[in-house]
């Protein structure tokens, strides 16, 4: 049988497992060993466990489940209202303020806990009924929430991106600093889009009152003391030291990523048993009993799908496949156009994890070939993913957001998120042109790269 | 199994937290005391591994292994309760395929005693073993749960 078959029968038994609901990790697990038994040696289902052992006994994998701990850590605290609330008052006389301050709440959120579905829930709870009180569309509300919520897989520690760094073999530390410029890129548009919204939000709601109707909550004025101004900064500072901490640990050279992991996750710890304190055991179960679930589904799903991109590889599909598009001389646009297509269509169903480990083998080498710098391609298809987070049918975000606040219809959730879909394509764009937002910064820390 | 369950749970969560203790204490080992820190990497390792084995049948008690839901929602109650034995089947076999593998080799670490091939060489039983009983107790939960339908779901 040809490669070419035993591949599409390959991508054909995956499709069927997944979509008649086996959870990813078994389905693709599953399938690799039923190909296994079928064109493989036998002796290569004996070793199938230390197959998957070796693949996920790495460091850099297993930093992923200290990441989490850290973000969940901070996540379950108060930090996230504390922070926002403390950006609310400094920024609540620009117009759209709020807005802007939830912006940046869960751009600093995303920073600290890495993680997009625990920032929208941590900014998003307190955020969203805050906005509605004051009169903002529950649509602008939830959209805001939801867009600002992946920046927690672009801005470092990306959990995404370590899964990125592993696939294809680039710096994981140059990665994490690449994905900085496109972060603040976004956190910008994304001001600028609440600004504008916000300004006709307003406009139309003068106009009611002009026309003579009530007034609504959208044209009420608030005042902060400086004295409440600064009473918030205490609660937000240690956070910013923590965030700041890590940074210099791992840039530093002090710290491996994974002993950052290590070293963040404790000082989550310790900073929110001090600041809140967190400290019993009957606290801080629920933050350890999240972590696990949510990082042993991830590293099954993981390690299932090395084991998916092994049999994959020794059967020559990935390369095959990888060969016919090199093959193909595509005009490199042409190449990434196609590539970020078919990264969006799998964001249709699948979560960033799984879309990195099970494509990186077919489309990286021929991105390679055409001569794109793979850090810069791994935050576009970051970027890329994140709109996966926020558009249906899976979207994450959105159905974070959907419990959080239950009575905003699912129209009104996908009709506010979709201009930020736009503008997440805009930044593509932007870094196609500009690649240098992405490669600047790791270039000037980290020194240019090796070639 | 719900007892068991929340036990592992727990255990999991101290093991995660001793990994960070142990990565923090290489980084001020390394930078303060100025030891050379040849375990501590293993040991995290070893912890972070077992517990996500471990705790791989509590994670499926709650059904929180994400799979995609779409067919859910378009197939009619009677054709959904088959789509949901089949998958439960098919995860099951897996499983258990894996729990099988996952013996043998344990038992070919410890008759051949292998060990990690670094400085401080710990014996491989040891994260072998808590790969073998995690990936055992995970089909015993999928068999307990087969058709039934999804109480809570967990969120990844």
């Amino acid at each position: 049988m040809s490669v070419a078959i035993i591949g599409l029968l390959y991508a054909g038994a995956t499709l069927t497992a997944m979509m008649i609901g086996v959870p990813i990790a078994f389905a693709l697990g599953g399938v690799a060993v039923v190909f296994m038994a079928i064109f493989m040696p036998s002796a290569s289902l004996d070793t199938v466990t230390q197959n998957v052992y070796e693949e996920m006994a790495s460091i850099t994998l297993l930093s992923i489940p200290l990441f989490i701990l850290k973000g969940s850590a901070i996540g379950k605290s108060r930090a996230g209202q504390d922070l926002y609330s403390a950006l609310h008052a400094w920024m609540h006389r620009v117009p759209g303020g709020l807005g802007i301050a939830n912006v940046f709440a869960c751009a600093l959120f995303a920073a600290m806990a890495g993680s997009s579905p625990a920032t929208c829930s941590a900014i998003g709870s307190a955020g969203i009924p805050e906005m509605r009180r004051r009169g903002y569309s529950p649509a602008l509300a939830s959209g805001i929430i939801a867009a600002g919520g992946t920046l927690g897989i672009l801005l470092p520690p990306s959990i995404t991106m370590i899964l990125y760094a592993v696939a294809a073999e680039v710096s994981l530390g140059r990665l994490f600093l690449a994905g900085i410029g496109p972060g603040v890129l976004l956190v910008f548009l994304f001001a600028v889009y609440t600004v504008w919204k916000f300004r006709q939000e307003y406009r139309a709601a003068e106009k009611v009152v002009a026309a003579g109707g009530k007034p609504t909550a959208i044209l009420d004025q608030h005042e902060y003391t400086m004295a409440q101004k600064l009473s918030s900064l205490p609660r937000v500072a240690p956070f910013v030291i923590l965030l700041t901490g890590v940074m210099v640990a791992l840039y530093g050279g002090f710290a491996t990523p994974s002993e950052t992991a290590g070293l963040g996750a404790i000082m989550a710890l310790a900073l929110i048993a001090v600041i809140y304190a967190v400290w019993k055991p009957t606290d801080l179960e629920p933050i350890v009993a999240s972590t696990l679930k949510e990082s042993t589904m991830l590293m099954m799903i993981i390690g299932m799908s090395l084991l998916y991109s092994y049999v994959m590889s020794y059967l020559h599909i990935s390369q095959s496949a990888a060969q016919t598009i090199v093959d193909m001389h595509p005009s490199a646009w042409l190449l990434l156009f196609a590539v970020l297509i078919l990264v969006v269509m799998l964001g249709f169903f699948l979560p960033p994890v799984s879309i990195i480990l099970m494509t990186a083998p077919i489309i990286l080498p021929p991105l390679k070939a055409a001569g794109f710098d793979l850090v810069w391609f791994g935050v576009v298809m970051t970027i890329v993913m994140e709109m996966g987070l926020i558009h249906p049918p899976v979207g994450l975000n959105l159905f974070v957001i959907k419990n959080i606040a239950p009575d905003i219809s699912l129209g009104d959730l996908i009709w506010g998120t979709l201009p930020f879909v736009l503008l997440m394509m805009l930044a593509i764009l932007i870094l196609c042109f500009v690649p240098q937002i992405a490669t600047l910064l790791p270039d000037v820390v980290m020194g240019p790269p090796r070639r | 199994m719900a007892f068991l369950n929340r036990l592992i749970l727990t255990l999991g969560g101290i093991a995660l937290i001793l990994a960070s203790c142990v990565l923090t204490w290489s980084v001020v080992a390394r930078y303060f005391l100025k030891v050379p820190t040849p375990w501590q990497d293993e040991m995290a390792v070893f912890l972070i591994v077992g517990s996500v084995f471990l705790s791989a049948a509590a994670v499926q008690a709650n059904r929180g292994h994400v799979g995609i839901e779409l067919m859910a929602s378009l197939l009619p109650p009677r054709a959904n309760r088959i789509r949901m034995i089949v998958v439960d089947l098919a995860s099951f076999a897996f499983c258990a395929f894996f729990a099988w593998k996952s013996w043998t080799l344990l038992h070919e670490a410890w008759v051949d005693d292998y060990h990690s091939s670094s400085t401080w060489g710990p014996p491989l039983w040891i994260p072998y073993g808590l790969m073998a009983l995690g990936m055992t107790l995970l089909p015993i939960q999928i068999l307990l749960q087969i058709g039934k339908p999804v109480e809570t779901r967990g969120h990844a």
